[in-house]
């Protein structure tokens, strides 16, 4: 029998889980987080502290920046990749789905379909790189951290969100489906 | 029982799902529709809608990440 035929395979490799498994597990890690690491859930953080690590290998000072002069912004400019919590977590997150889409036997190189790609993918990264970082968090961060700590903030976030999502849908179809 | 492709290689969600909505709305009943599909996203949506819509749906691996799936139009 082909082990891609096996169900069990199927089931734990192949089929996506259902979003209820996502949302528990979610939920489990996010919680051993706090519990073991330096905080709650985030994503973007660590973007800025390697985007500050690379500008300080040149070089660079960040001492004067107002995103470093907390305590917490100094503390993470002062570890190194591996002492860093949140930075080992996106590596993780790079790995697993790399090994995941292995798994499933999906791993594919996409070809892209057209300039305008391009152009979303550089521009919508460079928006949500900075609105990230003036909202103190990425959907992740600020959303999905704030709520599940109980903090109003994480609401305040979903409400703009919803409305970001909104303009950007209408782009979406405005400019993609040709 | 006309068959009709809809490529939608290189598409992210929810292209492929917003396509094949506005393709079906021309198609007769009876007819199929191949999406063919790369992101394994819609693999999970336009199956969905189809079903919740009452189309018969198929879905083949044709490759790795990449799908086809056969809606057949029933209302």
């Amino acid at each position: 029998m082909k082990l891609s035929s096996n169900k069990h395979y199927q089931a734990w490799f192949k089929n996506p889980w259902t979003y209820v498994t996502g949302a528990i597990l979610l939920s489990i890690f996010q919680i051993a987080t706090i519990a073991v690491a330096d905080g709650a859930w985030g994503v973007t953080g660590p973007f800025a502290v390697w985007g500050a690590w690379v500008y300080q290998a040149f070089g660079g000072n960040v001492d004067n920046w107002y995103f470093f002069s907390t305590e917490g912004g100094r503390a993470a400019l002062n570890r190194t990749f591996l002492t860093d919590p949140a930075s080992v977590r996106n590596l993780g997150v790079v790995v697993g789905a790399l090994l995941a889409t292995l798994l499933a036997s999906q791993f594919k190189f996409k070809k892209i379909k057209n300039l305008r790609q391009v152009a979303a993918a550089v521009i919508g990264g460079l928006l949500m790189g900075y609105g990230s970082r003036i909202a103190f968090g990425c959907n992740i961060g600020a959303l999905y951290s704030g709520i599940s700590n109980l903090s109003v903030s994480g609401w305040v976030f979903a409400l703009f969100m919803f409305a970001g999502a909104f303009v950007g849908s209408r782009l979406l179809v405005r400019y993609f489906m040709q | 029982m006309a068959e009709y492709e809809l490529d939608c290689l290189g598409e992210a969600c929810p292209i492929p799902l917003v396509k094949t909505e506005n393709r079906m709305k021309e198609l007769a009943v009876g007819d199929t529709l191949i999406v063919i599909i790369d992101h394994s996203c819609a693999l999970k949506n336009v199956p969905e809608w189809a079903r919740k819509n009452n189309h018969t749906v198929e879905v083949e691996e044709t490759g790795d990440s990449e799908w086809e799936i056969f809606i057949d139009k029933s209302a």
